[in-house]
């Protein structure tokens, strides 16, 4: 799909391993997006102070922060675009679910008391991709935005992230649960005996591991939570549909190696597997080659030539230089960036032999000397994204 | 055999970590390497499903098993490897605690158990330093430990907060059997800074430095020790003298008369314009570390032919050794 297209879906989302530039590759769709029109917000896991500096939106915490206005028409977005970023509390989440499916105020006190909860909300991993789905959806819900833009945790977890809603889904069927749920049935040891079910024979045998405290104090939790997570189950199918739904779009985020390729590859396998929507692949820091053509194959004899000509061609230019210590350093430079750019050429190509991938739906982008994080730079990184558009 | 090397070698558990895209595995299994090599009996572990560390560590047709073994298996001289899964130990702790392997496949076995472990946070967490205890501990005969050195490539910054923490959390929450009895043997490995220490990886780039930073302080909050920063990926400085007059020259050269592309005015002051911007980012970068720090990070050369295999492993490792001695 070409680029421009993949602005017309109602959620775009951002995967990739970790340190390939996801959040700035999300803030570039959103300003695109704005640009084009449409109302925006993009969700991102990564505090990227100078990102958000760069937006003028002020430091992004839980609550959608816009960017000015005047900044958006500035970059040519018309009167009806605009964008807004917020970054996910995973707390705040999870409290805000509370307080929304729990009426009852003792109960909420319970459940904010309850020390498993205390710690479950930030501590322990799996309750981040919880609560990004879980804010993802009451943010769909809402209707306020064409477009939001989810900028999700590195690879390995992001899939942790996909998995959270049917992992939730399962739990809350599960036997065990409904046993942990009927605290007498953990705690009545009258029944010790009489293994009614595999799960019952199961959590007697957790219990002789863990004591019979923390199957209480989970059951304790589970009972506080009852209702809570029963919303939350239906909650997180209705999240399963919409990330698998035609009008959600993943774009995979990548690095020019070839470690990050073969990653790229079976994560791609996996998501058209769970049944995602894969709309394009950003090959982010591409080494751009400045010269014409393609960069030349590493060959010492001409880089021994190369050198000679530069440093006679300097000499003549300027006779106070040393030119023979600069043409080493030139031509050095000039031949480590050839390889990079072979380098970076070649792993484009096995992406593109190894995904099936529409036109133009592989968009690399060249490494900047300086990180970005300005406005300016994710202009560039725009410009080079979306050159090419689906009605030329 | 002396300096920040000896230092780390003396440890029983070294947890390597970093933000994604910094080289934490590619580090984890250079300083295995560089520790056997020093004679230490050193198992590097990889935890989840991954197999880059058996990619980094094995030659790609020794034919080594790559599924995940119960015991660290031998990859070369006083080095081994192991891929820690957290329902592998679980079963194997289970096994361990309940003496009778009935038991613990009845509850491994039980899909309806699954459906809880799934969905359950934190076990995996807390299994996984629990293994990490277990091999720690392991005497042999004479009573010496039999796995001296783990080096453990851990899970990138937040996940790695969340698996030094979950020991708090039961902690917390728990006081007693024998659930609570096992978390404190581990937070007490955990804690105890002569035994065990967090060695952040980054990179000197803008958001690896700030994670790290922020990295560095929550570990401290968490009483978990600190070992020497690690700098990766720091590219070699441009050795071009009176860098301004030399790139106003050679762009002043007529083009296309070059006997090599090498050699073209835009191609050399393009490409030696990108490294001097490198080259002064990283500094910067650098020197923000040290003295946010109080000391200069330990500094790994960026490798152009990139780790991706043993060979790549060992010329890291021989850059690790001459940084860390």
């Amino acid at each position: 799909m070409k680029p421009d297209r993949w602005l017309d879906c109602r959620v775009l989302v951002t995967v990739g391993t970790g340190g390939v530039g996801k959040t700035t590759i999300a803030a570039v769709l959103g300003l695109e997006a704005a640009r084009a029109g449409k109302r925006v917000l993009v969700m991102t896991i990564d505090p990227a102070r100078r990102l958000a500096d760069a937006l003028g939106t002020g430091p992004l915490d839980h609550e959608a922060r816009e960017v000015p206005r005047e900044r958006l028409r500035a970059l040519g977005a018309p009167e009806s675009g605009s964008l807004a970023a917020l970054m996910l509390d995973t707390k705040r989440t999870f409290d805000e679910l509370v307080l929304r499916l729990t009426p009852d105020p003792a109960a909420r006190e319970r459940i904010f008391a309850n020390p498993i909860y205390r710690n479950l909300t930030d501590a322990l991993a799996g309750s981040r991709e919880y609560s990004a789905t879980e804010k993802l959806l009451q943010v769909y819900t809402e209707g306020r935005y064409d477009l939001i833009v989810l900028d999700t945790p590195p690879a390995v977890h992001a899939l942790d992230f996909l998995d959270a809603p049917r992992r939730l889904t399962g739990f809350l069927d599960g036997q065990v649960v409904k046993l942990l749920l009927h605290p007498a049935a953990v705690v009545g040891r009258a029944s010790l005996r009489l293994f009614r079910s595999g799960s019952e024979f199961a959590l007697r045998a957790l219990e002789r591991v863990t004591g019979l405290e923390f199957l209480t104090a989970i059951s304790e939790f589970l009972l506080v939570f009852e209702q809570l997570l029963a919303g939350f189950g239906e909650r997180a199918r209705e999240v399963a549909r919409l990330l698998r739904d035609p009008s959600c779009g993943f774009v995979l985020v990548a690095g020019p190696d070839f470690s990050q390729a073969r990653r790229a590859r079976s994560f791609w396998e996996r998501l058209e597997a769970e049944g995602i929507h894969l709309v394009g692949l950003v090959l982010n820091r591409v080494h751009p080659w400045p010269g014409d053509g393609t960069p030349p194959v590493d060959d010492p004899v001409e880089a021994a030539r190369a050198e000679r000509w530069l440093s006679e061609a300097l000499t003549a230019a300027d006779r106070e230089l040393d030119a023979s210590a600069c043409a080493r350093a030139l031509v050095g430079a000039a031949r480590a960036q050839a390889a990079l750019a072979r380098r970076d050429t070649a792993v484009r190509s096995e992406l593109e032999r190894a995904l099936p991938l529409e036109a133009d739906a592989l968009r690399a982008v060249p490494l900047f000397a300086e990180d970005v994080h300005a406005l300016d730079g994710l202009m560039r990184i725009a410009g080079e994204i979306f050159a090419v558009r689906s009605d030329a | 055999m002396t300096g920040a090397l000896a230092a780390l070698l003396s440890r029983r558990l070294l947890l390597v970590t970093g933000k994604g895209g910094t080289g934490k595995t590619s580090i984890a299994a250079a300083l295995g390497v560089a520790a056997a090599r020093e004679g230490v009996r050193t198992v590097v572990v990889e935890l989840g499903s991954s197999d880059a560390l058996a990619e980094l560590l094995s030659e790609p047709d020794a034919g080594a098993p790559r599924a995940p073994a119960r015991e660290p298996v031998p990859v070369a001289e006083n080095l081994f490897r192991l891929r820690l899964e957290p329902e592998r130990a679980l079963e194997e702790y289970l096994e361990l605690q309940l003496h009778v392997r009935l038991f613990a496949r009845a509850i491994v076995g039980n899909a309806a158990f699954h459906a809880f472990l799934d969905a359950a946070p934190g076990w995996r967490e807390l299994i996984t330093l629990g293994k990490l205890w277990h091999l720690v501990s392991l005497e042999d005969r004479a009573g010496q430990p039999r796995w001296p050195l783990l080096v453990v490539d851990a899970p990138a910054t937040g996940h790695g907060l969340s698996l030094l923490s979950a020991p708090a959390v039961v902690i917390d929450a728990v006081r007693m059997g024998p659930l609570r009895r096992n978390t404190d043997r581990v937070q007490a490995l955990v804690t105890d800074a002569a035994r065990t220490l967090v060695l952040p990886v980054t990179l000197p780039e803008e958001l690896p430095v700030k994670e790290t930073l922020e990295l560095r302080a929550r570990v401290r909050e968490l009483g978990v020790g600190l070992g020497p920063l690690i700098a990766n990926g720091v590219e070699p400085e441009l050795a071009l003298p009176d860098a301004e007059r030399a790139l106003a020259c050679a762009a002043r050269l007529p083009k296309g008369v070059a006997p090599s592309p090498l050699a073209e005015p835009q191609v050399v002051v393009a490409a030696a314009r990108h490294r001097l911007t490198r080259n002064r980012l990283q500094r910067e970068f650098l020197e923000t570390l040290a003295r946010e720090t109080g000391q200069p990070p330990f500094e790994l050369p960026w490798l152009a032919c990139g780790v991706d295999g043993p060979e790549g492993v060992r010329a890291l490792s021989a850059e690790l050794r001459g940084a860390l001695a």
